[in-house]
C-alpha cells in the first residue's frame, strides 16, 4: 500500500497546479463577498502600516541625515601646551567611538568667525592674535550620535589638563534618538495589532470556504485524496487574497506619496536641512514588504482556519 | 478482503459499545450483505473500515493491512482501495456527469489522458453513456446512483463499500443497482452492501452478516435476512 502511494503522491504533485488554482479562483468568486471584505480588511492594514512605515524610512532618513551633521566640540584653554594637545589627540584618535577628528586653532576660529559675520567683521576689528578672544578647539565627529556622552566624558577627563569644556547639541540629539526609538516601537505595535486583525478576517474567509465546500471535501476523503491536496486550494486562497490586497494598497500608497510630495515640493519645513525619502528607494522597499507580508497574512490565516474546521 | 479480529467500539464510557467484540473474515471476490436495525452498529462498522475512527479494542484488517496502524499520511491510501456509494449519492451539482467521475482521478492525479479513456469505459458499465455531460439536477435518483457507483469504481478499488445504496430508491430501479453490484462483483471486486431491504437481501442468495446492538448476531452463508422486523 505504501508504495503504491508514494508512486501516486508523486504523479499527483504533477497534475496539481492546473486543477488547484482553477478550484481556488472558482472559490474566490463564488466566495465574492467574503473574499472583497478580506482583500479590503488587507488593503485597510497595509495602507495604515504603509504609512507608518514611510513615516519610520523617512524618520530615519532625516535622522542619518542630522547625525552626519552632528558634531561635538572641545574647547581648550587658552594657555594650552602643545603637549596636551598631543595627549588629547591622541587620546580621541584612538578611541574606536570617534569617526575624526580636527584641530582648530585660535586664529581659525576667529577668522571663521569674522567670516561668519558678514558685514558685522569690523566689529572684530580691534582682535589680532595677541589678543584673541577665541579659544582653540578639536571638532570630534562620532560614528554613532548616540555615543556623543561618553565622548564628552572622555573630553571632559582632560579638564585642567588643556580642556577647557565641551559643548554639543545634547538636548536636540536626545530627542531626535528617543523620536526615532519611538516611530520605531510604534510601527512595530501597529504591525502587530493590524496584522492580528487582517488574519482574523482572512481566517473567517477561509472558514466560510471550507463550510462552503464541505461536501466537495467529503467526497475527496472518501476517494483518498491527501491532506496536502485538499488543504493546497485553501491556503492558496488566502495568500492570493493577502497579495491581492497588498498590490492595491501598495498602489494607493505610491499615488498618494507621490502627490504629497509634489504638495511639498520636497520641503519639509522642518529646522534641519532634510527632505523626504527618496521616492524610488522607499517604494521599492514598500511593494517588497507588501507583498511578503500579504502573502504571509493569507497563509497564516488559511492555515489557522484548515487545523480549526478542515478535518481530514 | 476485510478481517475484523475482536473488535470493539465504544463511543462514550457510560454507554454501552456500538460494536461488541466483533470477528468476521470476508474473502477477496465476495458479496456480503451487511444488515441490523438503526443503531445495531452498521455505520461504526463502515466508519471503522474507511479508519474515520478507530477500534477501541481489536485489529481491523484490509487487504492484510492493520488499518488501526496506518499513520494519518497513509489513510488517503487506503481509501483509494476502496470505493463507496452513499445513500444521498454524494454528486457535485455544478458538474457534469462526466466531471464528477473524472474528478474522483483528478484527486489522486491521473493524467487527463488516462481520465478520458477510463471515465466512457466506468460510465458505459452502468449503461450512462448517453447521460454524460448531463448534470446530476437532471437524472433520476437510479441514474444518479449510477453515476455514484462509477465514481466509485472509476480508480479500481478491490473492495466497494455500498452504504444504503438503494434507500432512495423505487424497488425496480433498486433491482437495477443491485445487478449492475453484482456485475462489480464478476469482475473479481469485493462487495459489501449494507441494506435494510429485505426483499433484496433474500432475493439475492448471497451471504449475511446481522449485526444486533453492536453484536454479530448471524453470519449467513445461505443468504437470508437476519431478523425479524
Amino acid at each position: 500500500m505504501r508504495q503504491a502511494g508514494t508512486a501516486m503522491k508523486f504523479s499527483s504533485i504533477k497534475t496539481m497546479p492546473k486543477n488547484v488554482v482553477r478550484d481556488t479562483l472558482k472559490s474566490i468568486e463564488r466566495n465574492n463577498l467574503m473574499s472583497v471584505a478580506s482583500v479590503l480588511s488587507v488593503i485597510a492594514a497595509l495602507i495604515i502600516l504603509g504609512i507608518f512605515l514611510i513615516l519610520t524610512i523617512n524618520v530615519q532618513e532625516v535622522t542619518k541625515d542630522v547625525e552626519s551633521k552632528l558634531e561635538l566640540k572641545i574647547f581648550l584653554q587658552s594657555d594650552f601646551t602643545d603637549t596636551q594637545g598631543k595627549t588629547i589627540q591622541q587620546a580621541l584618535e584612538k578611541s574606536s567611538l570617534i569617526e575624526s577628528v580636527t584641530f582648530e586653532s585660535a586664529e581659525e576660529a576667529l577668522e571663521k568667525f569674522t567670516v561668519s559675520l558678514e558685514d558685522y567683521a569690523p566689529l572684530l576689528s580691534g582682535y589680532n592674535s595677541e589678543n584673541n578672544p577665541m579659544p582653540a578647539s578639536f571638532v570630534v565627529r562620532v560614528t554613532d550620535p548616540e555615543d556623543m556622552d561618553e565622548v564628552q566624558n572622555l573630553a571632559m577627563s582632560f579638564r585642567g589638563n588643556g580642556v577647557e569644556y565641551v559643548r554639543y547639541g545634547q538636548e536636540y540629539v536626545e530627542a531626535l534618538v528617543s523620536f526615532n526609538k519611538f516611530t520605531n516601537t510604534l510601527s512595530i505595535v501597529v504591525l502587530a495589532v493590524l496584522s492580528m486583525i487582517s488574519i482574523f478576517i482572512i481566517y473567517n474567509t477561509i472558514k466560510l470556504t471550507v463550510f462552503a465546500r464541505r461536501r466537495e471535501i467529503g467526497i475527496m476523503k472518501y476517494v483518498g485524496a491527501t491532506n496536502s491536496y485538499i488543504r493546497a486550494p485553501f491556503i492558496l486562497e488566502g495568500t492570493m487574497l493577502g497579495l491581492m490586497g497588498a498590490i492595491v494598497a501598495f498602489l494607493i500608497i505610491r499615488i498618494t506619496y507621490y502627490y504629497i510630495l509634489g504638495l511639498v515640493g520636497g520641503n519639509l519645513f522642518l529646522p534641519v536641512d532634510a527632505t523626504l525619502a527618496s521616492p524610488d528607494t522607499v517604494m521599492g522597499q514598500l511593494l517588497f514588504f507588501f507583498l511578503i507580508y500579504g502573502g504571509f497574512i493569507g497563509a497564516v490565516g488559511s492555515i489557522f482556519a484548515i487545523r480549526k474546521f478542515l478535518d481530514v | 478482503m476485510i478481517e475484523f479480529k475482536n473488535v470493539t467500539k465504544g463511543y462514550d464510557k457510560n454507554k454501552s459499545d456500538a460494536l461488541k467484540n466483533v470477528s468476521l473474515f470476508i474473502d477477496k471476490g465476495e458479496f456480503v450483505f451487511l444488515v441490523g436495525r438503526s443503531g445495531a452498529g452498521k455505520s461504526t462498522f463502515i466508519k471503522l473500515l474507511l479508519r474515520e475512527i478507530e477500534a477501541t479494542e481489536g485489529s481491523v484488517y484490509i487487504n492484510n493491512f492493520n488499518v488501526s496502524k496506518l499513520s494519518k499520511k497513509e489513510i488517503p491510501f487506503l481509501r483509494r482501495k476502496m470505493g463507496i456509494v452513499f445513500q444521498d449519492f454524494r454528486l457535485l451539482e455544478n458538474k457534469s456527469v462526466y466531471e464528477n467521475v473524472a474528478y474522483a482521478m483528478e484527486i489522486i492525479g491521473k493524467s487527463e489522458k488516462q481520465i478520458q479513456k477510463r471515465v466512457p469505459l466506468a460510465l458505459d458499465m452502468v449503461g450512462l453513456s448517453h447521460r454524460m455531460n448531463h448534470y446530476p439536477h437532471e437524472l433520476s435518483g437510479g441514474e444518479q446512483q449510477r453515476v455514484v457507483i462509477a465514481r466509485a469504481i472509476i480508480n479500481n478499488p478491490s473492495i466497494l463499500i455500498c452504504d444504503e445504496p438503494t434507500g432512495n430508491l423505487d424497488p425496480e430501479t433498486s433491482y437495477e443497482i443491485i445487478s449492475i453490484l453484482e456485475e462489480i462483483n464478476r469482475r473479481g471486486t469485493t462487495i459489501l452492501v449494507v441494506t435494510h431491504d429485505r426483499e433484496i437481501v433474500d432475493t439475492m442468495k448471497k451471504r449475511v452478516l446481522t449485526l444486533e446492538d453492536g453484536v454479530l448476531k448471524v453470519d449467513d452463508a445461505t443468504g437470508r435476512y437476519g431478523y425479524e422486523v
